[in-house]
């Protein structure tokens, strides 16, 4: 071989590598796109709820209240014949079964939609006001335009009829698409018109946080002893490789270790952020203490030995030099182990956060669902409705790590000291 | 003739299973530069480690055989390092200030060790240990800023202000200026000159014209074993042993 073919042969052999390189940046770049269009594509409808317009006649013989009523006489009173009456209005319907299909259009909470305009002004009585309620699900994705009305009757959850009073409707501007506050403000629910992720947001919440407060103070205390303290002997090189074990232990045996301890020897109550913190805490614990140990190892020797040598201790020298120079790199590597933690489903089904919740906890020992697993939830539920929420609510989790893990980044890159 | 200030007896040093100083006798006086020379890995900076007890930080380093300064035991198990290193001060090859202030650079060790009650003392403190370490002029008005922002040489010169900031009686130099260039060592040379009226100050160096510059006491290692001591004029012209006398004159190192 000459001098010049040996040059091609590795200028070919840099080409080589630089396509293939390309290529499977390309390939995994096509993947994301693909997934986030099909995510956003299903889910975004989510964000919007389909109402239907209605006039509502506050009439004082259906009523057993008078203006000026108090919260709790509202609260107490019945709406139902009121609601009944106002809505088979909405359409001119001829007959009994007529007007149950046309109340069939609208959501099951279309009477607390109506008392809660009345909390809101008790001086009503007498008077009518126009209000958006929330219409069923069938209508909702059917607007949306994810229902198939060209379908045979027989297999359309929607009747010819029901179709007949949706175009009226349509016709007459009756009918229209408002921000969902449901999706954020409500638990979850069997319509999926009402299913909200309010439960899920505030259960993810707790968990998290009690992971933070448990798992943080205890792995950089474990990560500063063991980095800087402990003595290096086998002892410590065993607890090290066990560190390492227990990251890559699939986070399902976690779940089943807290089934176990947490709830059927200590009986902690079961389906609650509690013990899905204690659970995720455990799983992220090894997760914090290596990059927690690495960003204290990537502090160079000679700060300690400054330290040292004006006569500082070991302890002030690690306390007031290398750990503040350890921490940006610290909180990275925490917040990244608490993202994991978010997006975790497999512990918290075996602990029982898979059970249907619909009121939204008010502390960390109520039942509670979660982000990952509502998603479980509803992508098995046969609904239409729950398919774009499924998508929604990932798109919320999506959003949340890649909040936290854009805060990891910019931690690490605008306050870590670079040696050199 | 000077006091003597630190007197190592039969010092042995050993790194697991190697060992890296035999039989160490040496005297330092006081308020005097003592210079240590020798090829790499000789035992020169092992050797000025255990004056401070910088060796305790390496977990496998063992020190055997004596080591006082004005008759107190520096190897005693039970010694405070802390009161040690707070009447030893230590300046490294490579200037490692704190990523912090020069102010704080300078007040840190006065503050560990109560020196400064009030901000008032900690500005004369940190005031002193510039004038002292000729760094005053160029960074009285930039205090605030870090210390990792100076130049080379400003920098070595911080970690003299911040050696001499806690009032040490002796101060080790290992190869101070190996990492500065010609100016900067000319200034840290000028430096010590003007610090051996107070201090006690040991200077490991790797430069021949260094040591003659600075020193009034040479001590040659060669493979952990001090092999010739004596007042630096002699040893640089009229060395007895022959290895030394190889040596500085650059036949082997």
């Amino acid at each position: 071989m000459t001098k010049e073919e040996r040059l091609k042969k590795r200028h070919r052999a840099e080409k080589r590598f630089r396509f293939y390189g390309l290529t499977s940046i390309f390939v995994a770049l096509l993947f994301v796109v693909i997934l986030v269009q099909n995510i956003f594509s299903k889910g975004s409808s989510a964000f919007k709820k389909t109402v239907i317009t209605t006039e509502v006649f506050f009439d004082q013989e259906l009523l057993e209240i008078q203006n000026g009523a108090s919260q709790e006489e509202i609260m107490e009173a019945d709406f139902y014949d009121i609601m009944i009456e106002n809505l088979i209005k909405a359409y001119p319907a001829k007959d009994r079964d007529e007007e149950d299909e046309l109340l069939k259009l609208f959501s099951g909470d279309a009477e607390i939609e109506i008392k809660n305009a009345f909390l809101e002004d008790n001086n009503l009585i007498g008077k009518t006001i126009t209000l958006d309620l929330t219409a069923s699900d069938d209508i909702d994705q059917l607007h949306k335009g994810n229902y198939p009305r060209d379908l045979p009757e027989e297999r359309r959850r929607i009747s010819d009829f029901q179709l007949v009073i949706y175009d009226y409707f349509v016709e007459n501007k009756k009918i229209s698409k408002n921000f969902n506050n449901y999706f954020f403000n409500n638990g979850d629910s069997r319509d999926p018109e009402l299913a909200g992720i309010g439960g899920a947001l505030v259960g993810s919440f707790y968990s998290i946080l009690i992971c933070l407060l448990l798992a943080f103070p205890v792995a950089v205390l474990a990560s500063i002893y063991l980095e800087e303290f402990a003595p290096k002997n086998k002892i410590t090189d065993f607890i090290e490789i066990n560190i390492n074990n227990l990251a890559a232990v699939p986070s399902i045996v976690y779940g089943l270790l807290a089934l176990q301890i947490l709830l059927a020897t200590i009986q902690l109550p079961r389906s609650t952020p509690l013990v899905a913190g204690i659970t995720l805490a455990l799983m992220t614990l090894p997760r914090i203490i290596i990059p927690c140990r690495a960003s204290l190892k990537a502090v160079p020797p000679s700060i300690r030995e400054g330290a040292l040598a004006v006569g500082a201790s070991k302890f002030q020298s690690v306390f007031h030099h290398v750990v503040p120079l350890a921490l940006p790199g610290t909180l990275s590597g925490t917040i990244i182990g608490l993202a994991q933690a978010l997006g975790e489903t497999a512990p918290l089904i075996l602990i029982g956060m898979v059970a249907f919740v619909v009121d939204i906890p008010s502390s960390p020992v109520d039942p509670s669902s979660s982000l990952p697993v509502q998603v479980y939830l509803w992508s098995e539920s046969a609904e239409r409705g729950f398919v774009e929420k499924t998508s929604a609510t990932i798109m919320m989790l999506l959003s949340f790590l890649i909040v936290m893990n854009f805060i990891a980044v910019y931690l690490r890159q605008k306050f870590e000291k670079r040696w050199n | 003739m000077s006091n003597i200030k630190i007197k190592s007896k039969n010092l042995n040093v050993y790194y697991g299973d190697k060992q890296a100083l035999f039989d160490v006798n040496l005297d330092l006086n006081e308020k005097e530069v003592t210079a240590l020379i020798g090829p790499s890995g000789c035992g020169k900076s092992t050797f000025i480690r255990c004056i401070n007890r910088m060796n305790d930080v390496i977990d496998i380093c063992k020190v055997t055989g004596n080591i006082e300064m004005d008759g107190m035991n520096i190897n005693d198990k039970d010694l405070d390092v802390v009161s040690l290193r707070e009447r030893v001060g230590m300046v490294f090859q490579k200037p490692n200030p704190f990523p912090k202030s020069i102010y704080d650079n300078i007040s840190y060790g006065p503050k560990i060790h109560g020196k400064g009650e009030t901000k008032s003392e900690l500005d004369q403190i940190v005031e002193n240990s510039l004038k002292k370490s000729a760094l005053w002029e160029e960074v009285k008005d930039r205090l605030d800023e870090p210390g990792t922002s100076l130049s080379g040489g400003q920098q070595q010169r911080l970690c003299i202000a911040r050696a001499i900031s806690v009032n040490p009686e002796v101060i080790l130099m290992d190869e101070p200026c190996s990492a500065l260039d010609p100016i900067a060592t000319a200034k840290i040379e000028e430096l010590i000159d003007e610090l051996k009226k107070t201090y006690t100050i040991v200077i490991v160096t790797h430069s021949m014209a260094q040591a003659v510059r600075v020193s009034q006491k040479t001590g040659f290692f060669h493979l952990g074993k001090l092999i010739e001591v004596g007042k630096t004029e002699k040893i640089f012209k009229n060395p007895d042993n022959k290895m030394t006398q190889d040596y500085i004159t650059g036949r082997f190192g």
